[in-house]
């Protein structure tokens, strides 16, 4: 009867003397126990230390022959058989197949490892700058920090390079109004890229006078939410960062979540207008 | 051949295991299944098939066990008259360990009040 694969594959790994000597009593012990992968790495590993254990392994056995000689063999000098190369008994491995077999595992786990250091070189890591997500404070905070934010002025967060914008207070403050709405819903609240969308310029704060955004690069000109108006090149309006308000009442800006600004469509699709002339820009 | 461990400090890792086999086959020879079997409904502890046999080798390079004409493919195992001498030495080493480790935790135990 042939021993199944398996248990010819883990005798496989004890060297030759080794298998001459218990290989058969080995698979009969296999068969009627067969090995789970505990016992399967507990063979693995006494096969290895029966290799590196040489002098253990005992001679043929019921020893009327002399001892074999132990294997001690000086670089270059032929093994004994040398020509005639025995056929290796089933599940037996040569000498050859076992150093292919670890060369292999050895590649396999050199790749494995610089498969795993070249992810965690490349796993994104966001703590701060682009991509990373910006907690701004309360809106309590913000107010107290910049008051006029409640009346409609953008509160410029650097770290994120965004405007947040309290869009009923900025529509009441461009329309000449004035009002106070300290404490707006994470809807009404709009985090403005501050990087011009027509050549990336950086966006500077709102121009007093119109209550509009001006870039200083080519003029390109922006209400106060952000839609593009007539004056300069951009084609569309500034771009925005995802917002949330956490459970703690924090303002969460996520600037790995860009949403394109609105198109650049004409007068009538702007979502407001302010008083002054639609082509007009900041100076 | 003779030149095996014949001490059990020498065994390293497989001096448990050692113990285990020498005493299962003080009661007669064993091939390599009945052992783990035996072993397992004494000692409560299972014997991997590759731990077994690396600690039969090694038992038998010491001359503790001898090896048996083979009973079809599985081969039996005895222990021998200096493997029996290691293992009553070990069990009276143990004894002895066994003694003074009952003694000093009944000193500990009954000691004066804290």
């Amino acid at each position: 009867m042939k021993a199944p694969r398996l248990h010819r594959f883990l005798v496989g790994w004890y060297p030759a003397p080794w298998r001459e000597r218990y290989g058969t009593e080995f698979l009969a012990l296999l068969e009627e126990r067969p090995p789970g992968l505990r016992q399967a790495l507990d063979i693995v590993s006494a096969a290895l230390d029966a290799r590196i254990h040489p002098q253990l392994r005992p001679g043929p056995l019921l020893a009327a022959s002399p001892p074999v000689a132990p294997e001690v063999r000086l670089p270059g000098v032929p093994p004994r058989s040398y020509g005639v190369v025995p056929s290796p008994s089933a599940g037996a491995m040569s000498r050859r197949a076992f150093m292919r077999r670890m060369v292999g595992a050895g590649a396999a786990l050199l790749s494995l490892e610089f498969l795993g250091g070249t992810l965690a070189f490349l796993w994104p890591q966001f703590r701060s700058g682009l991509g990373a997500k910006f907690r701004l404070g309360r809106l309590a905070d913000i107010v107290v920090q910049q008051p006029s934010f409640a009346n409609g002025w953008p509160f410029s967060y650097t770290p994120a390079r965004a405007f947040l914008v309290n869009v009923p207070a900025a529509k009441e403050l461009a329309l000449g109004r004035d009002a106070s709405i300290p404490d707006p819903s994470a809807d009404q609240l709009l985090a403005l890229w501050r990087k011009c969308p027509h050549l990336g310029c950086q966006v500077p704060s709102l121009c007093e006078e119109l209550k509009r955004f001006t870039c200083r690069c080519h003029g390109s000109t922006y209400n106060i939410i952000g839609e593009k108006l007539k004056e300069g090149p951009a084609e569309r309006g500034m771009d925005r960062f995802a917002l949330e308000i956490d459970e703690d009442g924090m303002v969460v800006i996520d600037t790995a979540v860009i949403v394109a600004g609105a198109p650049n469509l004409g007068q009538e699709y702007l979502t407001f207008m302010d008083p002054f002339p639609y082509d007009i820009k900041c100076e | 051949m003779g030149e095996g461990p014949s001490q059990a400090s020498e065994l390293g890792r497989f001096a448990e295991p050692a113990m285990l086999v020498l005493v299962s086959l003080s009661d007669g020879p064993k091939h390599g299944y009945a052992i783990m079997t035996d072993v397992e409904a004494f000692g409560g502890a299972s014997l991997g098939p590759g731990t077994l046999y690396a600690v039969l080798a090694r038992l038998e390079a010491g001359g503790l066990i001898e090896p048996l004409e083979s009973d079809e493919r599985r081969r039996p195992y005895r222990l021998t008259a200096a493997g029996a001498a290691a293992l009553a030495g070990q069990l009276a080493e143990m004894g002895r360990f066994l003694r003074i480790g009952r003694m000093r935790l009944r000193g500990a135990t009954e000691g004066p009040d804290r």
